[in-house]
């Protein structure tokens, strides 16, 4: 051993993004930075965002907390309805064919306070998937028939119906009503920082069955 | 089996329990209302196993409320309605009903006595045919001919009967037909006896207001319980599933179920850890994770009805 | 317990689980009809699943199927109880417990109140004829070769089809003609119906419904059962006066941990004063190791600390026989089982430490024995020193947990013996789960 003073290692990418850039105010923001963190490196996903909201607290007289929401791209799909699947499968559509769709993450840390007042606010916040996708779903009409001009007009048509078919079923909630993805990050004593991801979904909505 | 028995259905209330006693009821509040219970009693002619149940049908508090607030079901203090009921019992009604009794015990007896002589025949005749069968084995060196004839008696007979011999150990073919016959023929025309499964009659079908009782207590999870029923599941009692109901999809005779389900209150604390877990036990066995309980609105909006919010967590595989 | 049905889906078709619970989920009635009556018990077997679907569907075909399920259902569950004379065997309800024959009445004043010696209190049904197997393990004789049943013994007969209960002439209805009937408990030959025989006896002397189904529940599958001493539960309002003395005065038994765990926090022992494995030169590991123990830990071998008073639900209520265990219910032996049964729906939260540590202390030590025990680590920390079984029911589905003071302290891994070609250690690794 040559020296006898231990010298601090070089900060991590991640804390240095997190010292950096993190609002002391809010005790979200170093979670959600790390989520942020690790969706964009260990998940790959793109066009990554955070966005603000404003979350009432558990006692609804106190003032509200503010929460933060990731939303971006996957680099493939994260959740598919089993009645969407099996849709998919009798039209002969498989996951790539489909255009990949922004999510909606929650940040949370292991030893926060939730409840389902919280939890249903957050689902509040989020647009309505039906109108949403509606916006949506006219451009990747369009995506989808501009390249079924280039290779077969069949698969075009049936994109088309499939997405026509989703937003019907957007609206009804067959296939599912809102959803996001719940990011929890194991912290504190004894915490790896670990992130596990569950997808929520307002309502009872099926599980998946593989 | 499609009856209708004459509403409302009596619960018996027994020491803090619901029961239901009779198979109609039963029947129907399963076919009908999603109600399942659990069933908690021996199966008489099947005694000494645990995979098939019989009567009574314990309920939970939840699903006896439930029967009441839908005007199927009424609660009955049982203690009471027995003791009074019993003592109440006039000698002619006590005649009646032991008369009835009598020639139901007379007709479970001649169906068993002509049954036991019908096996008796079958067995005689496999007998034969064993023999026949042996011979044929020996003769052509073959070893399938046993093999069938035991295959065929091992399922003697593939339908239940009301009244086959509830006295199990006495009707392999060699004691059938050694026994003799004078016995069987002789105690056609002796009574069995019987033991009811309800207590109508001799009591009366419609419980007396005094022995009535008020809606069932039920906990917390009350409102979620009654959504999700509501929505079409079949609920069940879920703490050997590691969680408070198990919601089926259809009747749980049938399906398999969907939801691993438990309830909190609207502020109540979520430790984001029973979530993971929750969702975690729910896909390990290809099941949702569905927590969910009743909004408490703001108390400007009014007397509005209780509104309850369901999730489904879902393990993301990422 | 996990849903073995869709756990099953994971497993290749040819080798079915072998510790499949067929209880755990509610099962296809048709599938009983595979079962043959007429076969002795000895021989049932039990039927297969039935294929279960995921969601219905609109088809007449699952419709179908589910119709002749519940009607399988319906037809198995209106199955008779029904008694040949040749073997019928007769109780009748004695609402007021054990009293003697009228015959006897005149004979002995003083037995008036008790109906000879040794008939247990809350006994409540009568048999004057007792014969065939039950009352081998069940029941009481007295002097008047009456067998006296408790009420979980007479409502599980009845329930099986195996006991004709009747009403007392006491409580059905007042004839005219009949004088004397006040208190009367000779049979008035009505029988008791499966209804009324539960409203008699289920919240009878201590048999809450949550004990009456793990006590059919284990008698359908063989075993017997007795009631242990820790039914009745009578010194609760002398247990609350002790409560304050606080933890740390609990002896050394499990309960008494917490107290050493408090002792240690306040113990010099710290690394503030150099090194926890002290200092100078070490010359083995197991000194080391020795020294760095500085967790106390709970010695299952140390004396037997005096009970500490276990609650309800937290005691033992039933003694459990394996039906190979010889019984003799005179003179019954040392029991195969424990069981404390704990009602789900009022005892919310998982038990305390302390609750579980009296709970433990109140069974005998029983320490692993035998030469797989010696060999096998996992199979001794299993087995524990002590052990007890929560019958925990939820609304008459029962989860069984075995709960045993497994002596953790007492395994020094350091000083196990590494075996030859296997580094890691001398025990045998459990297989990962899940």
């Amino acid at each position: 051993m040559e020296s006898t003073v231990p010298t601090h290692p070089e900060p991590s990418a991640l804390t240095a993004l997190i010292s950096n850039t993190s609002a002391p105010s809010n005790p979200y923001s170093a979670t959600t930075l790390q989520i942020l963190h690790n969706l964009e490196h260990q998940h790959l996903w793109t066009s990554l965002q955070v966005h603000n909201l404003e979350v009432p607290s558990a006692d609804s007289e106190s003032p509200s907390l503010s929460h933060f929401l990731i939303s971006g791209i996957p680099p493939h799909r994260v959740y598919t309805h089993p009645d969407e699947q099996l849709y998919m499968l009798e039209k002969g559509l498989r996951d790539e064919d489909v255009d990949l769709e922004r999510m909606f993450v929650l940040p949370t840390a292991q030893g926060q306070s939730w409840s389902l007042r919280r939890m249903a606010a957050v689902f509040d916040s989020l647009a309505d998937p039906a109108e949403e996708f509606c916006s949506l779903s006219s451009s990747a009409g369009n995506d989808a028939e501009d390249r079924g001009t280039k290779a077969n007009s069949e698969k075009a048509a049936k994109l088309a119906e499939y997405y026509e078919r989703r937003t019907k079923a957007f609206r009804t909630r067959e296939w599912g009503g809102k959803r996001i993805l719940l990011a929890m990050v194991d912290k504190g004593m004894g915490g790896d920082g670990t992130v596990v991801y569950y997808i929520v979904q307002e309502g009872a909505v099926k599980p998946r069955q593989n | 089996m499609n009856l209708e028995p004459s509403l409302p259905i009596p619960i018996s209330y027994i020491a803090g329990n619901y029961f239901v006693f009779s198979i109609d009821a039963v029947t129907y509040l399963r076919r009908e209302h999603h109600i399942c219970g659990v069933l908690m009693g021996t199966l008489p002619q099947c005694p000494q196993q645990n995979v098939f149940l019989g009567l009574p049908l314990e309920l939970m508090p939840e699903e006896a409320r439930l029967l009441v607030e839908k005007g199927v079901a009424c609660i009955v203090d049982e203690i009471k309605a027995q003791k009074h009921g019993m003592k109440a019992l006039m000698a002619e009604d006590r005649k009646k009903y032991l008369h009835e009794l009598e020639s139901q015990g007379l007709q479970a007896m001649r169906l068993q006595h002509s049954r036991k002589e019908q096996q008796k025949e079958m067995a005689l005749k496999k007998i034969e045919d064993k023999k026949l069968a042996k011979a044929k084995k020996m003769a052509e060196k073959q070893a399938t001919a046993e093999t069938q004839v035991s295959a065929e008696e091992t399922q003697a007979d593939p339908m239940i009967d009301l009244f086959a011999d509830s006295q199990p150990s006495s009707s392999t073919p060699a004691q059938l037909a050694s026994r003799p016959a004078s016995i069987a023929s002789s105690s056609a025309n002796v009574t069995m006896g019987v033991t009811p499964a309800t207590a109508h009659p001799p009591l009366p079908l419609k419980p007396a207001d005094d022995q009535l009782l008020p809606l069932p207590e039920v906990p917390s999870s009350y409102p979620l319980f009654s959504h999700l029923h509501a929505e079409g599941y079949f609920l069940s009692p879920g703490l050997r599933f590691g969680c408070q109901y198990v919601a089926y999809p259809g009747d749980p005779l049938r399906f398999h179920s969907h939801f691993v389900v438990v309830s909190y209150e609207w502020d109540e604390e979520m430790d984001l850890m029973d979530l993971i877990s929750g969702g975690r036990l729910g896909t390990g066995v290809k099941k949702g994770f569905l927590v969910g309980g009743a909004e408490k609105k703001h108390k400007d909006i009014g007397e509005q009805k209780d509104t309850v919010r369901t999730f489904s967590l879902e393990w993301a595989g990422m | 317990m996990a849903d073995t049905d869709e756990a099953a889906i994971h497993l290749p078709r040819d080798s079915a689980p072998m510790d499949t619970d067929l209880s755990d989920e509610t099962q296809d009635f048709r599938m009983l009809n595979n079962i043959s009556f007429l076969t002795d018990g000895s021989q049932l077997t039990l039927p297969k699943r039935g294929e279960k679907d995921f969601e219905p569907n609109p088809t007449l075909y699952q419709a179908d199927i589910l119709s002749a399920s519940r009607q399988a259902m319906h037809n198995a569950l209106s199955y008779p109880r029904l008694h040949h004379p040749r073997n019928q065997i007769v109780g009748v309800y004695a609402p007021d417990g054990p009293a003697p024959p009228p015959s006897a009445a005149g004979e002995d004043t003083q037995l008036k109140s008790g109906a000879g010696v040794g008939i247990h209190p809350d006994s409540c049904v009568y048999v004057p004829i007792p014969r065939g197997q039950f009352f081998k393990t069940m029941g009481q004789a007295d002097r008047w070769n009456r067998t006296w049943l408790l009420p979980e013994e007479a409502l599980y007969l009845l329930e099986r089809g195996s006991l004709d209960i009747r009403w007392p002439r006491s409580m059905t209805g007042s004839d005219e003609e009949e004088e004397g009937s006040e208190g009367s408990i000779e049979d008035s030959g009505i029988p008791m119906s499966l209804q009324a025989a539960y409203a008699c006896f289920i919240g009878r002397g201590g048999l809450a419904v949550e004990r009456f189904t793990v006590y059919s529940g284990l008698k359908r599958l063989g075993y017997t059962l007795i009631r242990a001493p820790g039914w009745t539960d009578e010194e609760e309002a002398e247990a609350e006066e002790e409560a304050p003395e606080g933890l740390i005065s609990r002896g050394p038994g499990l309960a008494g941990i917490l107290g050493q765990f408090l002792q240690w926090f306040q113990s010099p022992i710290t690394t503030a004063a150099g090194p926890v494995a002290g200092v100078g030169i070490h010359r083995s590991y197991n000194d080391i190791y020795r020294k760095l123990a500085i967790i106390p830990w709970h010695n299952p071998v140390a004396d037997p600390s005096p009970p500490s008073r276990t609650h309800a639900p937290y005691c033992v209520v039933f003694h459990v026989y394996k039906p190979s265990t010889p019984f003799r219910k005179t003179s019954p032996p040392a029991p195969d089982f424990r069981i404390a049964v704990v009602n789900a729906r009022t005892n919310t939260t998982i038990p305390t430490m302390s609750q579980i540590g009296s709970l433990l202390d109140s069974t005998p030590f029983d320490p692993p024995k035998g030469e797989k025990m010696e060999r096998m680590l996992y199979l001794r920390l299993r087995q524990g020193y002590r052990s007890i079984i929560l019958a925990v029911v939820d609304q008459g589905v029962v989860s069984y947990l075995r709960v045993a003071d497994a002596g953790f302290g007492k395994e020094k891994l350091y000083a196990a013996k590494a075996q030859a070609g296997n580094k890691r250690s001398g025990f045998t690794r459990p297989k990962p789960k899940g």
